[in-house]
């Protein structure tokens, strides 16, 4: 298929967290660079986002978490996710989040996490790079 | 004021500097047009300083709302104690995490350092959003960003270092708690009668502001109208029961840290204020009679400090203009913002990244709050973007930094230094106007509640935020160590903090499930029969927009009715606001 083929990205707060400044410029900075991106609002439980996921049918999940709360959440995304036949679909990580909780995040199947400081040329670069990884590998 | 051909002559010395003495330094650079700006009386062609100043606590309180510092503790806002005495003796740290019993031990542990005052608390997502802490999407939330409260019984746990000489009648409490308000209200208010204090000796400070819930904070239960009933009920209630309570708190804050412009902020904090004042003259109260309890929390900025120092000059002028000309205030006191912090920089522009850097940003807001009328506050600690809870270590060096500023540096001695300043009064009567825009844009479109309901208020904020992560990523803005300054020559410094973590992070793993255990033990021993009748005549209560629910608040957390509980039976009459991401 075609190597420019379009990417979707589902952008989500999960949890009760309420500071959505990143996922909103992130929405806006990523349509800017030419994806599709569609931005859930607050409140999101794990299961509404695999929800959204499936029938937007993204190519990305992209989480948003600033309260500490992402140790339990952003696994649990994944796992609801994979409930749903969508164990392809990427989960990008970004927020307050202490470095060293960034291991057991990677290791629990989220392919990047994003710090406060990371740029969304960076962000929509490594989104880009893993979703034709993946492309190419499925494709084989 | 100044006579029109001196200011024909200063215009015309200003084209000659222009032509002669700038361009020449602009040509020897190679530069086409000059990185600074001057002012001069031109730029202020109609100042008058009564009408634009003042002197300090008259009106329009440009220069200051008191008319001086409280003699022998300090500086202009009162209720903080600098000095007198080692260690952190603040008062009103903001603290609270896990169950009540972790933040019953820190405030103990406080108190032994020297604290003084009334308890400033932050609570869990859960508890602000009306969930209990065994609900299903309270999951990984219990005990994070603050304490969990979901009965009476926390909030007695919470309270018990505050007895003796720290009795509920001779403190005042703060809490971060909008939403579920009048219930925190109600607990405090429960607990004092237990104590055998009556509620009319009360003090402290709801935020209750939950206009700016929708637009920036997000946590919002009930959908505005119904919600702005409930502050009603609040300012309706104090006013007459518990008179020295602050019933609101109204924030710029939160909405600079989501991402908006500075005129935005005071634009909307301000439009938001009118509306709750209007809610006090609608239930026919005396605007006289309850104006001052209300409380602002504008406090936060950004690094353009010079800037900042003009919007809280312009901030206090439109507010003192709204209450008396628009509101008819009569009493002069009415006419202040009342606000105990002032300004500092906000959480947006500190960084993890070389995170002690964030000092000098604090100091640099501190200073600039102090050369404006406020109490420096070295704000937030440097280590709050590694997470939640600040160390001792950095609690101590804000603290210093505060005395040094005040007592050393001296900037807080003359009251509005940069009154009459050519470039100070220009922005702050740019400010004034662009916000009077914005306010008069927002009133066209019926208020503040329209605006947030049709997204406006939001989709304002997006915006500013977005564009300015554009131009940090052009490096049209710089961030010191974030996206300049940043290759492989700077040294990351990285502080060592011996002193042992404010938040225990065990206790902080462990929180959910105590809270949980705590929760099923209170719900075992409370009387269900009582539970439910209050319940259901709050319930009942709810449908008539006439009855003040406060009363019957009170008697649901006496019977040990738990937040959800309460939340759980409005919900049920107001519905649920649902966000859908305005941008």
């Amino acid at each position: 298929m075609n190597k420019e083929r379009h990417i979707k990205v589902l952008m989500a707060k999960p949890g009760l967290d309420g500071h959505d400044r990143g996922a909103k410029v992130l929405t806006l900075g990523l349509r800017d660079a030419g994806m599709e991106v569609v931005y859930t609002g607050l409140r999101q439980t794990p299961e509404m986002i695999a929800q959204a996921a499936l029938e937007e049918g993204v190519d990305i999940v992209g989480l948003s978490s600033l309260v500490g709360a992402h140790g339990y959440l952003f696994p649990e995304v994944v796992e609801q996710l994979r409930k749903r036949g969508l164990g392809d679909v990427l989960v990008f990580g970004g927020g307050n989040i202490p470095k060293e909780d960034i291991p057991p995040l990677l290791a629990k199947g989220i392919s990047a996490i994003f710090l406060p400081g990371a740029s969304i040329r960076e962000i929509a670069s490594c989104m880009r790079s893993k979703v034709e990884e993946k492309r190419k590998g499925s494709s084989y | 004021m100044f006579d029109e051909n001196y200011l024909k002559e200063v215009e015309r010395r200003r084209k000659q500097w222009e032509e002669t003495t700038l361009k020449a330094a602009l040509e020897r650079f190679g530069a086409e047009e000059s990185p600074n700006e001057f002012y001069a009386p031109s730029d202020i062609r109609s100042f008058d300083f009564l009408e634009k100043v003042g002197f300090p606590g008259e009106f329009p309180f440009t220069a200051s709302v008191y008319p001086s510092s409280v003699p022998g503790s300090g500086p202009v806002t009162g209720g903080w104690y600098l000095g007198g005495g080692g260690g952190l003796v603040r008062a009103g740290r903001y603290l609270g995490f896990g169950t009540a019993e972790d933040t019953r031990v820190c405030y103990e542990r406080d108190i032994t350092r020297g604290r003084k005052g009334g308890p400033n608390l932050p609570f869990d997502l859960p508890t602000q959003i009306g969930l209990d802490s065994d609900d299903p999407r309270a999951r990984g939330e219990v005990g994070r960003i603050g304490v969990a409260v979901d009965t009476l019984r926390d909030f007695e746990d919470i309270y018990q270092p505050f007895k003796g000489e720290n009795e509920l009648d001779k403190i005042a409490s703060n809490w971060t708690i909008n939403a579920p308000a009048n219930i925190i209200l109600a607990m405090y208010i429960a607990l004092a009668e237990k104590r055998g204090i009556p509620q009319h000796k009360l003090r402290g400070t709801l935020q209750n502001d939950i206009l700016k819930e929708y637009v920036a904070r997000g946590t919002y239960i009930f959908p505005p109208q119904p919600s702005m009933r409930m502050i009603k009920d609040t300012i309706t209630y104090c006013s007459e029961h518990v008179p020295l309570m602050n019933v609101i708190s109204i924030s710029g804050i939160h909405m600079r840290d989501a991402g908006a412009s500075r005129i935005q902020a005071l634009a909307f904090a301000l439009c938001n204020a009118t509306a709750y004042l209007q809610l006090g003259v609608d239930a026919g109260l005396d605007i006289d009679s309850f104006i001052r309890r209300f409380s602002f929390n504008t406090l936060g900025g950004s690094m353009e400090v010079l800037k900042e120092i003009a919007v809280r000059r312009a901030e206090r002028r439109m507010w003192a203009k709204i209450v008396k000309d628009k509101f008819k205030a009569k009493n002069p006191r009415s006419w202040i913002l009342r606000e105990a912090g002032g300004y500092m920089i906000g959480g947006w522009t500190t960084h993890p990244q070389r995170p002690l850097n964030n000092l000098t940003r604090a100091v640099l807001g501190a200073a600039a709050g102090a050369l404006c009328g406020y109490i420096p506050s070295v704000e937030p600690p440097f280590d709050e973007p590694l997470g939640l809870g600040w160390s001792i270590e950095a609690q101590q060096l804000a603290e210093d930094a505060a005395r040094i500023i005040q007592y050393e540096a001296k900037l807080t001695k003359t009251l509005d230094p940069f009154a009459g300043s050519y470039y100070m009064e220009y922005m702050t009567d740019k400010v004034e106007e662009e916000a009077a825009n914005l306010i008069n844009r927002v009133e066209s479109m019926g208020g503040s509640i329209r605006a947030i309901e049709d997204g406006f208020m939001q989709r304002e904020i997006a915006r500013s935020a977005y564009e300015f992560q554009q131009k940090v990523e052009c490096e049209e803005e710089l961030i010191v160590g974030v996206n300049c300054f940043n290759d492989e020559h700077e040294l990351e410094v990285i502080p060592t903090r011996v002193v042992p973590d404010t938040y225990d992070p065990t206790k902080r793993a462990e929180a959910e499930n105590k809270q949980v255990a705590r929760l099923t033990q209170v719900r075992g021993e409370r009387d269900g029969q009582q539970v439910q009748t209050a319940l259901k005549q709050l319930q009942e209560a709810a449908h008539d927009e006439t009855t003040n629910l406060i009363p019957l608040i009170v008697e649901a957390v006496e019977a040990y009715a738990t937040v959800g509980e309460i939340c759980g039976v409005l919900r049920s009459v107001f519905g649920e606001y649902v966000g859908y991401g305005h941008i």
